[in-house]
């Protein structure tokens, strides 16, 4: 009896893709199906084809920059992964839309609300160890800060996820529940694994000593207009002893880490622009950021793979929120099918985000939620 | 007198946590998130007025009582 399934389908067509990975899925009882799709797929149609593909299941998605399925990067296809009751013994499904706009207190509480309903407990008493959530949010939204924020505030159960993509053409990016194509919106599920859980935030950084405090921000539009009382990118640029024009070919390999203890949440650098710098999350006036320097993403991922499976059971399954980023650094060296191998033993799904989700909202890492 | 900051993120820690150690972990990385590392701040930190609001501002987010 199958707990958990994945499939993919790099066909054009989005009707014969979803047959494939239909096929794919086979017989099972299916309480959930999770899916990730390339921009080419059409939003409605991808999402309402996927729900009548799984009837009596609860169908959630996005759309990407990538996909990732045991085994494989891909891109231009659909990934699914299929979960039994056996794997997942519950789950409650909440969309909260319009998340751009204005406050979002109010439209979490009423999802929140509607999760309390189902399970017949209240968020803040829930168990943190036996939920977790997922949340699949519009990329574009710059909402994902306040959205975290707001979550982390109102109970203790963590949330994983990702920003939906679009291959890079930053125009649109959707996200999927029970057949409905959503943008500016955010979906959340709370799930109660079967089994057990664990969560995974691996990022492939060390600390490079070096520090620089945000004396001036914009936090809406996530500049920053200096450090250390300096020009953000002529601040940026002395700490790595190189020039303003330089300081964004070194994005990539050096971003800045807000530290929690040893724990990195990498804040990246998006481009320099009028001696500002602009970041793809924001980062709060005083906080003082570590400038970081990249390491070997593929061994990194393994090991931290590694590190997980066996302990408190081995991994039945992984969804990972795998950063474009990172992505776009595998594809220049050529690495996607080594890392793809990472993955090679365990039934895993995921896509490259536009940022990921993990108590706030972070960059170049590799999130996942591993169920056991 | 030095020290309230302290006092208050180590009340805001132990009310969200219930000493439980993870909890006390992301607790801790909610308020750095939020722009208020604990680790920052000891018993003898002066008393900062504009942090001592925002500390409020963030109990109150996260409905914990001072």
């Amino acid at each position: 009896m199958k707990r958990i399934a994945t499939a993919c389908s790099t066909n054009k067509s989005t009707l014969l893709a979803i047959g494939e990975v239909r096929a794919q899925i086979g017989t099972m009882n299916t309480k959930m199906v999770v899916f990730f799709a390339s921009s080419i797929h059409e939003p409605e149609a991808v999402s309402r084809t996927m729900r009548d593909a799984f009837p009596g299941a609860l169908v959630v998605g996005c759309s990407t920059a990538g996909e990732i399925v045991t085994g494989k990067m891909l891109k231009e296809s659909i990934v699914a992964m299929a979960f039994s009751p056996e794997a997942v013994e519950d789950v409650a499904l909440g969309v909260v839309s319009e998340v751009g706009k204005g406050p979002v207190a109010q439209k979490i509480g009423d999802v929140f609300a509607g999760f309390e309903k189902h399970y017949g407990r209240k968020m803040e008493e829930l168990d943190f160890s036996k939920y977790v959530g997922i949340i699949l949010i519009d990329g574009l939204s710059a909402a994902e800060e306040r959205v975290m924020d707001k979550i982390g505030d109102l109970t203790n159960v963590l949330f994983v996820g990702g920003s939906a993509g679009d291959d890079l053409k930053f125009a649109r990016t959707y996200v999927y529940a029970n057949g409905k194509a959503y943008t500016d919106a955010a979906i959340l599920l709370l799930l109660k694994p079967a089994v057990g859980f664990d969560i995974l935030k691996t990022q492939s950084f060390r600390t490079t000593g070096k520090k620089l405090v945000a004396t001036e921000v914009v936090e809406a539009s996530r500049e920053v207009i200096s450090f250390n009382d300096k020009p953000a990118a002529l601040a940026y640029a002395e700490a790595l002893g190189t020039t303003v024009e330089d300081a964004a070919n070194q994005f990539m390999s050096h971003p800045l880490g807000l530290l929690a203890g040893e724990e990195i949440f990498v804040r990246s650098p998006q481009q320099v622009l009028d001696g500002k710098m602009v970041f793809f999350c924001n980062v709060l006036e005083g906080m003082e950021l570590s400038i970081l320097s990249s390491t070997d993403i593929v061994a990194d991922t393994r090991n931290a793979i590694k590190a997980k499976n066996g302990r408190q059971g081995s991994i039945a399954g992984i969804v990972n929120f795998h950063c474009i980023l990172r992505t776009l650094e595998l594809e220049k060296d050529n690495l996607t099918e080594a890392y793809g191998n990472v993955f090679s033993g365990v039934p895993t799904v995921g896509f490259s985000t536009y940022g990921e989700e993990y108590l706030g909202h972070i960059n170049q890492t590799a999130t996942m939620l591993l169920l056991r | 007198m030095p020290g309230q900051i302290k006092t208050m993120i180590d009340k805001i820690i132990a009310q969200r946590s219930g000493g439980n150690v993870t909890l006390i972990n992301t607790t801790k990385t909610k308020l750095l998130l939020k722009g208020i590392d604990p680790d920052k701040f000891v018993w003898n930190s002066p008393d900062d007025q504009a942090i001592i609001t925002k500390l409020r501002t963030l109990a109150t987010e996260l409905r914990v009582t001072l």
